[in-house]
């Protein structure tokens, strides 16, 4: 069997179906949401930093700017909302390609460019001169769009077109190369492996999957702020979720989501009062000993982690 | 024939009040959450000790009395630390309503914590009692599902300082006005606010200066060499407390003298600003008057004084500060308890026409309690004073307008 079709069979297709079915057994369906949410952001970080080493401290930016084309769309020319939500990855994806020559610049300059990037975008949103337009800070109300159960639906399907997106790169000969720049950029270049083209792919892609995500959360939300949908706290869980997975996998990724977000919530439902303690010791145990997510423990054995 | 009809009766009515009786649960659940950490802890965790408060002082007199039940069952509060995060908050509320299921549902503090479980409450067909949610795009005719308990609706908020301006200012000599404020939700609808109250007056006040900067900004030193270019009779600054702390700092640092100056924190975190502006900063600065300055005459629940002193008793290490965001705590606590002592069940509807037949007969420590159609709180408007230093060298208040409020006269233009 094909490796491709082995992952889709093995990790996307179980997951897919397991979000699918679990809303009918319970009932915090927000919370199943979120999930699908982080599932998407952390892979969308995987795409980008797993696969060209880019690691994107602002990457809320192409989820609010996701957001916001959503409401954008409602507001103004009453689209419906699956249209509404492409548009929000439009959206992404342009500001993506306005942000393109951040590429030029590397590690920690690159992050804070880019964070630098996610605020500008913040503030033209919240920008009380363009209220006709994205209301400013004052909030978006999109009453006439809500409907949970069609948003998690369109949750699970961006889902789905994430995965199918990080297999590709897993399987293909194009995230090969794109590994090959992450590693050495010029060894590749000198290889016949077009650098820019492949990193501007790789980073249109992520930002693409983030404007969806933030598009069908603002179908699912419908009431937020500025400061909802830009919050640095989505960049921030969706790098440590992919981080503490594993990132350049399929599955990295999503175990860290898994048991990451599940602890957290776990500890929100239970005890509160030892968040901040049991998470920062998850996390710096994380760093001191598995730095290369926990897919290294297998990894390191020689065993094989799709 | 009339013996065997009393018989039933009686029969029936017993059999009515055991059924009654039974159904009467073990507890009200009441389902909150709060923020521990994070940028909007110094709001919330006010509000929320005040809640619990309420809570241990009612379960040690036995409960609340449930008019649904006819008698008094104890409370039990379910409280989830969202820690100011809005997605987990989303989450936590859903795990209120779903899970918990509890019987009334009360939200964060703040407008941005707020907002998630408007949605939430709203598709669970759940009335939310939202404590300080001022943002005026949760109140709307088509939503039924929202209350604000404790603060005004942001939309009205600093109608007594627009009305200052424009009725008493003429006279004191304030023609020109200037308007600084960050663009966030909360004080850029108090900037929307006091430009359409000052332009729908018709007073000849011109707004000279009318400028939105970032929340983050921490130096205003260019913004008000700017304003001082303009050459205005009265300054309003509109920004949360870091904002007030940094623009008061700057102030001095400049030697600016507005002859009038507004901030919106002298007044609602006062002992916060006056540790890091230092009380000579916040001399005759124009301020909102918390409740705690005025001691409203109250019809139901503690005085002020007397929650004070409980509020002393529970939190004796002072870690948590008393004022106004934890006036605001007991408030919505009080039309909790008021709600329940006349709602014939515990249906969501009957909880909201509960809560709306309460609107201006609710007298509590932080005024009157009174809501629009829409559910935003138009009561307890919070009047305009001016801070004067006492014989100590001391912040005080001096209540300025309402005049039916007013303690003193306005010093201006500032010496």
């Amino acid at each position: 069997m094909p490796d491709t079709l082995r992952h889709y069979l093995i990790i996307a297709v179980p997951l897919l179906i397991v979000m699918a079915v679990l809303p009918s057994v319970y009932s915090n369906h927000l919370l199943l949401f979120n999930f699908v949410i982080f599932f998407i952001l952390a892979q969308g970080v995987n795409i980008i930093y797993g696969f060209t080493g880019y690691l994107p401290f602002g990457y809320v930016g192409f989820f609010g700017a996701g957001a916001y084309g959503f409401a954008i769309m409602v507001m103004h020319l009453n689209a419906p909302a699956p249209l509404a939500v492409l548009v929000g990855g439009a959206v992404a994806v342009v500001l993506g390609l306005i942000l393109t020559p951040l590429l030029r610049l590397a590690g920690a300059y690159f992050s804070i460019a880019n964070l630098a990037a996610a605020l500008a975008v913040l503030h033209l949103v919240a920008n009380p001169a363009l209220e006709q337009i994205t209301k400013g800070p004052y909030g978006v109300a999109l009453n006439g769009t809500f409907n949970p159960t069609m948003a998690y639906a369109g949750g699970i399907l961006i889902l789905a077109l994430t995965l199918g997106i990080v297999v590709y790169l897993k399987n293909s000969s194009f995230g090969l190369a794109l590994q090959a720049v992450r590693e050495d950029s010029f060894s590749a270049s000198m290889s016949g492996v077009n650098v820019v083209k492949m990193r501007t792919v790789a980073w249109l892609a992520s930002a693409l999957v983030a404007g969806l995500a933030g598009g069908v959360f603002a179908w699912y939300v419908s009431v937020f702020y500025p400061d909802n949908v830009f919050s640095a706290d989505f960049s921030i869980f969706a790098i440590v979720f992919a981080l503490f997975g594993g990132v350049a996998t399929i599955s990295g990724p999503l175990i860290g989501v898994i048991i990451l977000y599940g602890i957290y919530n776990l500890i929100g439902f239970t005890t509160p009062q030892y968040f901040q303690l049991i998470y920062g010791l998850l996390i710096m145990a994380l760093v001191l000993f598995l730095p290369a997510g926990l897919v290294s423990l297998a990894t390191r054995r020689g065993w094989y982690v799709p | 024939m009339i013996r065997k009809a009393s018989i039933a009766l009686a029969a029936a009515l017993t059999l009515g009040t055991q059924a009654f009786a039974a159904d009467a649960p073990a507890e009200i659940k009441i389902g909150t959450l709060y923020a521990s950490s994070g940028r909007y802890a110094s709001i919330s965790m006010p509000v929320h000790s005040a809640l619990k408060l309420w809570v241990e002082q009612k379960n040690a007199e036995g409960g609340v009395y449930v008019k649904a039940f006819d008698k008094k069952i104890p409370i039990k509060l379910v409280a989830y630390d969202d820690q100011s995060n809005t997605a987990t908050a989303a989450t936590l509320y859903n795990q209120l309503v779903t899970q918990d299921k509890v019987d009334m549902l009360v939200a964060d503090s703040g407008s941005v914590l707020t907002a998630p479980a408007v949605t939430i409450a709203r598709d669970h067909k759940m009335f939310l009692f939202d404590q300080t949610g001022t943002g005026a795009s949760f109140f709307s005719k088509d939503n039924p599902y929202i209350a604000l308990m404790a603060d005004p609706v942001s939309t009205i908020w600093p109608k007594p300082v627009a009305d200052f301006i424009t009725h008493d200012g003429p006279g004191l000599g304030i023609k020109k006005v200037a308007i600084l404020y960050s663009t966030n939700e909360f004080t850029g609808t108090q900037a929307n606010a006091v430009r359409k109250f000052i332009k729908d007056s018709g007073a000849p006040i011109e707004i000279v200066y009318d400028q939105g900067i970032p929340t983050e900004t921490t130096n205003y030193t260019v913004i008000i060499n700017n304003i001082l270019a303009k050459e205005p009779d009265a300054v309003i600054h509109l920004g949360y407390a870091p904002n007030d702390i940094a623009f008061l700092r700057n102030v001095q640092d400049v030697g600016a003298k507005f002859k009038m100056l507004f901030c919106i924190y002298p007044g609602l975190e006062t002992e916060l600003l006056e540790k890091n502006v230092g009380a000579k900063g916040l001399q005759h600065v124009f301020t909102y008057v918390p409740p705690q300055e005025l001691e409203y005459p109250v019809n139901f629940g503690m005085k002020m004084s007397d929650f004070k002193k409980a509020w002393d008793a529970k939190y004796k290490d002072g870690k948590i500060e008393f004022g106004f965001n934890s006036v605001a705590g007991y408030t919505t606590a009080l039309v909790l308890e008021k709600t329940l002592s006349v709602a014939t069940s515990l249906d969501r509807m009957e909880l909201r026409k509960a809560v709306f037949s309460l609107s201006g007969k609710l007298k509590t420590l932080d005024g009157t309690f009174a809501l629009d159609e829409m559910g935003g709180q138009i009561g307890e408007l919070t009047p305009l004073g001016q801070l004067e230093l006492n014989e100590h060298g001391h912040i005080k208040f001096v209540s300025i307008y309402p005049h039916e409020t007013a303690t003193g006269k306005p010093v201006y233009p500032r010496p």
